[in-house]
């Protein structure tokens, strides 16, 4: 079997992972370059496609440490970044130039390759979503100036009228499991991780408009569904309508605000005021 | 410009560049010799020839396919020589591995230009390779005058057509062929683990009298294979090997490979490089 050949297989599927994966479905292609499945570990071939790619997220470990501390524990590198090589090659995707829009385009493919099933695999995704605020928020510019300016107008209670909005920027993010904890067990040589519990939390990425800190907020599900409607444009009676339905506003939701606000998350604004100007 | 010296009877410590390295070299003042520096990198990045300026470089290269059969072109051959030149590296350490292949092309369709990967990939271990690897060898060798060493490459699985183990590769290389060992620790303990070759036995089979340069690094198994990966610290068995080459051997540098994390720990790579200085006998 001359070496030359051999070389130009090989390369072919390296460059395009998702042709190892075609020759593995239909060997018969593989024979018409006069190779058969049995003379090469066609598996290992893509995996080892698949360490390339990886290699190509290295800029990301800086930003997710702990998604690829996971990777590495849970030993999924291989599978999902041979599966990542293939995916990519097949749709003709090109790998992002930044290390934000490569962390965007690798999760949303995590998003539809892990399974929601495996223990594992929901670490995984909670974890570098986690990650992923993070850094999205590092790198968020300072808002506009005259945004800022426009908070607080309106500081009484809550009311129907009551317009919330967000003082800053967050991301939110319901999880199955505390990304902290899982963060903590990492730190061990052998992470404990079977023995983490499995307890859904609702967090907010929250950075302030006048700092560079990021606060992680645990809310309640009220909490995060006022924080995920709070867009400057929709009433307490509206956010009440959609919730529990009715004409009256109701009074654990007016509550909530408070509570968002006292936290300075929240600034209220008076639509009828609004609309008056 | 700091410039690497090379003393017969001593081994130079040094660090594959990578984010972080730069910072950590010059945190820790005559810690480390010299740092090791991708030719791709430099080509891509000129201004990282300004790191000169406070450490040593020396010149790693993955761009030579010197196991493979389609040559690099004539430009990036001047452009390899003449960095080495500028650096006046000690040696210029190349894969012995293939990054560029004949396109492929089902019989009676016209081929297209030919395959050309971003990294190395571990040769076809046959007769046919080694005499193509000596005649790139030969034709390197005549257009660039700083020293070649060749580095074992990491074996994932064996490559159709193989006849030989990779050390009896490495061996008929070297046997003919006028150039030095890189010898890859963590390749050399990987492929051994994936062909089910015992390491300890194998190493001293090369020829360690040969051996310029170490490089060391992490591995990591998945799947059931053993993985290159620059982002751990070397385990165990990797120092016992070292530990072997050691006693036959006298490298005249040491290179560790902890490069593809900016979160790779200080403080394993400062314990690493003093391990190893201990191991040299010059703690
Ligand atoms: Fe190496």
């Amino acid at each position: 079997m001359s070496a030359r050949h051999v070389h130009a297989v090989m390369a072919a599927g390296l460059a395009n992972p998702h042709l190892i994966e075609r020759w593995q479905q239909e060997p018969t292609l593989l024979r018409e370059y006069g190779l058969s499945p049995a003379d090469i570990d066609l598996p290992a071939l893509w995996k080892f496609a698949g360490l390339a790619v990886k290699v190509r997220h290295n800029g990301l470990r800086g930003d997710l440490p702990w998604t690829f501390r996971l990777l590495n524990v849970l030993g999924l590198e291989a599978d999902i970044f041979a599966s990542y090589g293939s995916f990519l090659a097949k749709t003709g995707t090109s790998l992002g130039n930044s290390s934000e829009a490569r962390a965007h385009d690798l999760c949303a493919f995590l998003e539809g390759w892990l399974d929601g099933e495996n223990p594992g695999h929901c670490l995984l995704w909670d974890l570098i979503r986690h990650e992923l605020a993070l850094m999205q928020l590092c790198k968020t510019s300072t808002p506009d100036p005259f945004l800022q300016t426009l908070a607080p107008l309106d500081q009484g209670s809550p009311c129907a009228a009551t317009v919330p909005r967000i003082c800053g920027t967050i991301v939110l993010h319901a999880m199955r499991c505390d990304p902290q904890t899982v963060i903590a067990a990492l730190r061990h040589v052998s992470p404990p991780l079977h023995t983490l519990p499995r307890e859904p939390v609702h967090l907010c990425y929250w950075r302030q408009a006048s700092t560079s800190d990021i606060q992680i907020l645990h809310v309640d599900e009220l909490g995060f569904y006022l924080l995920s409607c709070s867009d400057g444009s929709v009433s307490a009676a509206d956010l009440s309508r959609r919730l529990v339905g009715g004409r009256r506003v109701a009074p654990n939701l007016l509550n909530g605000l408070a509570q968002l606000r006292e936290a300075g998350i929240l600034s209220f604004h008076n639509k009828a005021k609004k609309t008056a100007r | 410009m700091k410039y690497l010296s090379t003393p017969a009877g001593t081994t130079r410590i040094g660090l594959a560049y990578g984010p972080g390295i730069p910072e950590f070299v010059e945190a820790h003042p005559g810690l480390v010799d010299y740092i090791e520096i991708p030719f791709e990198q430099l080509r891509h990045s000129p201004l990282l020839r300004s790191l000169q300026e406070s450490v040593p470089l020396v010149l790693h290269c993955a761009s030579m396919s010197v196991a493979g059969f389609v040559p690099p072109a004539d430009a990036t051959i001047d452009a390899i020589a003449l960095e080495a030149e500028r650096m006046r590296t000690p040696w210029i350490g190349e894969h012995l591995a293939f990054v560029a292949a004949d396109p492929l092309a089902l019989p009676g369709v016209a081929p297209g230009s030919p395959t050309t990967l971003t990294y190395t990939v571990c040769p076809q271990l046959s007769e046919e390779t080694v005499q193509q690897v000596v005649d790139n060898v030969a034709l390197l060798q005549s257009r660039c005058t700083t020293p070649l060493i060749l580095e074992n490459p990491p074996q994932y699985f064996t490559v159709p057509g193989s006849t030989m183990t990779m050390v009896d590769f490495v061996n008929a290389v070297l046997s003919r062929c006028q150039v030095g060992l890189l010898l890859d620790l963590s390749h050399f303990l990987i492929a051994m683990l994936n062909t089910g070759a015992d390491a300890h036995q194998e190493v001293t089979r090369l020829p360690l009298e040969r051996v310029r340069e170490i490089h060391i690094s992490g591995l990591n198994t998945q799947s059931g294979i053993a993985w290159d990966d620059h982002a751990t610290p070397a385990p165990a068995p990797v120092f016992e090997l070292l530990e072997l080459v050691l006693a036959h051997s006298r490298p005249l540098a040491l290179t560790m490979e902890y490069n593809w994390s900016p979160n790779f720990p200080a403080s394993i790579l400062h314990a690493h490089i003093t391990r190893v200085r201990h191991l040299l006998g010059t703690a």
